[in-house]
């Protein structure tokens, strides 16, 4: 199977997809018909935790959709083959609300393994540009302990950093201020400035008003989950 | 298969009556198949295990960098642990078998006997069980940990399948190192032996003398079952460990309960495997 990247850019699109909520108590989304395009920058509020990661995992193609489709690079996630879905995937940079590292892994190894796993760039190519994402993340260079022995805030950078790496097409950004940490705001409102003049896509998905009702962040569109439906807010 | 056939088919079944006997056979069928289902599931997934292992688009740089960390954690940290084992089991079987032999006048018979017990049976069973103890029950609390922590989903949304990095090098990482350590287990039980047996005074060759006695009771089935035993062993209590982890579904998964489950089905398969491929061989 051949996979069609199209040319006018659409990296995500939400055709009348009906998301369904893990937990029994939730009810599914409405019909979302959502298309996000190259340089977006979307800001999305969502009430609950679980909510940032259905909606992430439902971008990356990992839960099913009740009904219609989403698509990645023009690409439906649910007709394509295992092994191009995770080839896919390796396109997009996520921060993850929880779970973000493996514990046995130093935090280099878990920074540059999606790399090393989805490309065959040279180390020194990959580390080269961690080290300067790590820099621009007020990184003294790539940590090279254990996730358990590094401070909460190095984490968060060391996190930001991963998501960015490699350049990918689409940027889903659960929660990348742990709610309280608000000093990771203006590197990261650089590097998705950078990110977007390259074509990529960021998606930063909230549940805290300080995020939400922050009017210097440059986001060219807010959506917000209204009891099931996903409306539309002013920039 | 669309809505208005599931319909249809849901409408036959309603208007279907069985009869005592087909209700007593389809509850039999249906205990027979949830009795094998198990057992068919993990001959597949050794399957996929095997395929995966044999595509070179498998072993990219992490999934290699995985293989060769397993092999080290189970296999060279593991070598200090088996050479005392094979130390003591030396000195203790090789000494007692030349005892008895010596009394019951079949000394000649040493070699075969050797190979039949150390070789055929105790080395492979022996270091299955450090295996379990050593290797698979970190794996399995290893894995349990991840999968609880969200870390098994954090490797599905990188696009990094987790059957490819996280199985796939543990199992054949544990096969290759129980073949690998076996043989250095049967090499040190019978140095150990020799030393033993000489210093007890039950021994009257020499070292060249008692290995090649010991070797020459080795036939080409001995080196096809040692091989045969350890490489599948390995690859079972590797898969067993992985499967018990990462089989158990949600966020709460209890590393406390799974221990004991993976390590009895561990124990249980090494043992089964062991006599089922010495009545085969």
């Amino acid at each position: 199977m051949t996979i069609i990247i199209e040319e006018h850019r659409t990296i995500l699109q939400f055709k009348a997809a009906v998301l369904r909520a893990d937990a029994d108590n939730y009810e599914d989304t409405e019909e979302l018909n959502v298309s996000i395009y190259g340089g977006d920058f979307v800001l999305i509020r969502l009430t609950r935790l679980e909510q940032t990661s259905i909606f992430a995992d439902a971008s990356a193609g990992l839960i099913k959709t009740v009904q219609g489709a989403v698509s990645f690079l023009g690409n439906d996630w649910q007709r394509l083959p295992p092994d191009l879905a995770n080839a896919m995937r390796g396109r997009i940079g996520r921060v993850f609300s929880s779970g973000n590292w493996i514990r046995r892994l130093s935090l280099m190894e878990n920074i540059l393994l999606p790399q090393l796993h989805h490309t065959r760039r040279p180390l020194s190519d990959i580390h080269g540009e961690a080290a300067a994402l790590a820099e621009r993340f007020h990184l003294a260079g790539i940590p090279l302990d254990l996730p358990g022995d590094c401070r909460p805030a190095e984490l968060r950078y060391a996190a930001c950093v991963r998501a960015f790496l490699g350049r990918p097409n689409l940027v889903l950004l659960e929660e990348p201020t742990g709610g309280s940490f608000f000093e990771i705001v203006p590197p990261l409102i650089n590097t998705i400035r950078d990110a977007r003049n390259r074509g990529s896509a960021v998606i930063w998905l909230t549940r805290h008003s300080e995020i939400w009702n922050d009017r210097s962040l440059p986001v060219n569109r807010r959506y917000r989950l209204a009891g099931r439906r996903l409306l539309e807010v002013a920039p | 298969m669309n809505k208005v056939q599931t319909t249809q088919l849901e409408g036959h079944f309603q208007s279907y009556n069985p009869s005592k006997t087909m209700k007593f056979a389809a509850a039999i069928g249906y205990r027979t198949i949830g009795l094998w289902l198990p057992f068919v599931q993990f001959l597949s997934d050794a399957a996929a295990v095997i395929w995966q292992g044999c595509r070179p688009t498998t072993w990219r740089r992490p999934v290699r960098t995985a293989f060769m960390r397993i092999c080290y954690q189970a296999g060279t940290r593991a070598v200090p642990f088996v050479l005392v084992s094979g130390v003591f089991i030396g000195f203790g079987l090789v000494a007692q078998s030349l005892y008895w032999l010596e009394t019951f006048g079949g000394k000649a018979l040493f070699g075969s006997f050797l190979s039949l017990v150390l070789v055929r049976e105790v080395a492979p069973v022996l270091v299955g069980l450090i295996m379990i103890g050593r290797s698979g029950s970190v794996i399995m609390a290893d894995l349990g940990i991840m999968k609880a922590g969200g870390q098994v989903h954090m490797l599905e949304a990188q696009g990094i399948d987790p059957f490819l990095f996280l199985v796939v090098p543990r199992v054949l990482a544990l096969s290759v190192c129980t073949f690998c350590l076996s043989i250095v287990f049967v090499t040190i039980a019978l140095l150990a032996g020799f030393v033993s047996g000489t210093l007890f005074g039950l021994l009257n060759f020499s070292f060249f003398d008692f290995f090649g006695r010991a070797l020459r009771g080795f036939g080409p089935e001995e080196y096809v079952l040692i091989t045969l035993k350890t490489v599948i062993i390995g690859f079972v209590v590797g898969l067993i460990s992985c499967k018990t982890a990462l089989a158990t579904a949600g966020p709460s998964v209890n590393v406390l309960e799974i221990l004991p489950r993976g390590f009895a089905k561990s124990v249980l398969s090494t043992l089964l495997i062991s006599v089922t491929l010495t009545l085969m061989l």
